[in-house]
């Protein structure tokens, strides 16, 4: 008998690892072969650009003579800004004092363009706008770190408080399904703007404190953190409320004889919604979080305002500074992107969890 | 545990309302260890809501279920009278397996986590203990080498045999089967009964809801005639099948076997 079980081990092991071999080569060769190519493309790009020094020595005599007298000025007189995206990069200097200079150029591909004007100019700025907008050389509360991180928590936290509530609203005791009824009414029915600046600005002041003192005095970044923390609560509080009807409509889309067959076996009704019914009507959730995840993804445009610099705060901000009204359309193909990423990532969740069907 | 009982499972005036609809009427049965009881008749008679009725997946509206002489439930007006304590009537419901005409087998779990689930989770037993025991039971009804596939890989067949290894590993004393071939196609039928003969022949007290006559015939202790919520005829095999006595039991009879 021990033999047997040893023997089907093996023989499910080897077979198991077989169908991931077939798995990973047959059905994503298609794919690996492009993203492949599009990777070594980029690397190959990526060093073919020409660095900053190169786009450095590149400026006009004037700025090269003010660049060198810097290097002994403790006040220099210099700014210069260097953005790199990978492949294509962008540097722009300007100068203070009686006769002000600016210059910009774009590298890419080994060479270095002028972008003071014309096309190049656009690129250049479309570079500058990317560089900051995508929250690069800043820390994770900037641009679109803070979008996907904000994003992504919320999903978390509303997941699981959802679940909470759609166990609430479907439980046969009347208290507990009226009160998660109220909550999903109330957080459905009002505007999320709103709940925001109910959290940030209206419980601080019932309960006298600062969101920002929530963190350290000597963190710079206290007043970004404590309104980060601030926007996380509200949103997850909403997204829950979403949540609770996904999660709620995908437990009770689960086959009722599942229920039966768990309490035939005696389980209780706990066991059975740990153990079968919520890992069953997890599959069934996916596509709608997924849903939920790209609602979220925009409405974390709403931080604006509380002063985050989330990519919709960063973009407005250069349209008024600068007054480029190109700046949205970088906005836009940033979004699209992570939304794009993370509905691959879902659609590879939910084949994953589709295994048994 | 008392093992000195007389039936070991016993309902009294048994009745069940679905709002003004009377599905079962006054059903009182006695059923002794090691029985195997058919239950036939046509559709709407209430067959399975009695079996569901004997493992609370329906609530009686009044009656009593005796389980091992012991008053497990007394109902009247769909009120309870008088019932065991929550860990007694659960001890004791643990001694009923059933297996569903659906199968219900849980689709995100392998054959093999599906019969070990319940022991682990319900009765707290050791995870290498059941799993040893499971792959025995998967052994007695033919399906050792299916033990790590999911069940929607399964045939229909395979299914219920799974359904049945999971119930048995619990080690119930009786095994209630509602309609376990109804949802089979006839060619699957033949391995699903062949397991249930051979749990009878264990001496395993067995319930079963079945329109396979000719299995009735052949294993029964004693079948049950259902027609509109009642008993209408009771008797061995050879008294229902050769020389049924009620007008309906005829007529049934010579619906199905005709067919």
């Amino acid at each position: 008998m021990k033999n047997q079980n040893e023997a089907g081990e093996a023989a499910k092991q080897s077979s198991s690892g077989e169908k991931k071999k077939k798995f990973d080569l047959k059905k994503y060769a298609k794919q690996l072969i492009v993203i492949g190519i599009i990777l070594i493309a980029c690397i190959i790009l990526a060093f073919l650009k020409p660095g900053q020094q190169a786009l450095l020595s590149h400026t006009s005599p004037a700025m090269q003579k003010m660049i060198d007298a810097d290097a002994n000025l403790t006040r220099k007189r210099v700014t210069a800004t260097y953005n790199s995206l990978f492949i294509i990069e962008y540097v722009s200097l300007s100068t203070s004092g009686a006769n002000p200079m600016s210059e910009r150029y774009v590298g890419f591909l080994g060479r270095v363009f002028p972008a003071d004007e014309g096309a190049m100019k656009v690129v250049g700025q479309m570079v500058n706008y990317t560089y900051r907008m995508l929250g690069c050389g800043e820390n994770l509360m900037h641009g679109a770190k803070l979008t996907i991180l904000l994003t992504t928590l919320t999903v978390i936290f509303g997941v699981l408080l959802g679940t909470i509530l759609a166990l609430g609203k479907i439980s046969k005791r009347k208290f507990l399904s009226k009160l998660s009824g109220a909550y999903i009414f109330f957080f459905r029915g009002t505007p999320l703007l709103i709940q925001l600046f109910v959290v940030y600005f209206t419980v601080p002041g019932i309960f006298g404190f600062a969101w920002r003192d929530l963190f350290p005095a000597s963190d710079a970044e206290a007043v970004y953190k404590g309104a980060f923390t601030a926007a996380l609560i509200a949103f997850a509080l909403n997204s829950g409320a979403y949540c609770a009807e996904i999660v709620r409509s995908a437990i009770q889309s689960i086959d009722k004889g599942q229920f039966e067959a768990s309490k035939a076996l005696g389980m209780s009704y706990g066991q059975t919604m740990v153990r079968i019914i919520i890992p069953q009507s997890v599959r069934r959730m996916i596509p709608n979080v997924s849903n939920e995840f790209i609602m979220i993804l925009k409405d974390a445009s709403l931080v604006f305002a509380i002063s985050l610099m989330d990519i919709t705060t960063i973009s407005k901000n250069i349209m008024t500074s600068e007054g480029s009204y190109l700046v949205f359309i970088p906005a836009l193909v940033i979004y699209l992107v992570i939304t794009a990423f993370f509905g691959f990532i879902f659609n590879k969740i939910e084949k994953k969890f589709s295994v048994y069907e | 545990m008392s093992d000195s009982y007389e039936y070991i499972l016993r309902t009294e005036h048994v009745s069940k309302h679905f709002g003004t609809n009377e599905v079962l009427k006054d059903i009182s049965l006695s059923v002794k260890k090691g029985e195997v009881i058919c239950i036939i008749g046509p559709s709407g008679a209430g067959k399975s809501t009695f079996l569901r009725s004997l493992n609370q997946l329906e609530k009686i509206t009044s009656g009593k279920i005796f389980i091992r002489d012991e008053l497990f439930l007394h109902r009247e007006n769909d009120h309870t009278v008088e019932k065991l304590p929550r860990e007694k009537q659960q001890e004791l419901l643990l001694e009923m397996g059933m297996v569903f005409q659906r199968f219900n087998l849980f689709p995100h779990k392998t054959v093999l986590a599906n019969v070990c689930e319940a022991p682990i989770v319900v009765k707290k037993e050791k995870k290498d203990v059941v799993e040893a025991r499971a792959r025995e039971l998967l052994n007695r009804v033919g399906l050792s080498e299916k033990a790590d596939e999911y069940p929607n890989r399964l045939s229909g067949g395979q299914q219920q045999r799974v359904a049945i290894a999971r119930a048995l590993a619990m080690n119930p004393e009786i095994m209630l089967f509602d309609e376990p071939t109804s949802a089979l196609d006839p060619e699957l039928v033949g391995e699903v009964l062949k397991v249930m003969k051979e749990l009878a022949d264990t001496g395993m007290t067995m319930l079963c809801v079945t329109h396979e006559m000719g299995f009735a015939k052949e294993v029964a202790d004693r079948v049950l005639f259902m027609a509109d919520g009642i008993i209408a005829e009771e008797g061995t095999p050879e008294q229902i099948f050769t020389a049924p006595k009620a007008e309906r039991t005829k007529n049934f009879l010579n619906a199905v076997l005709e067919a």
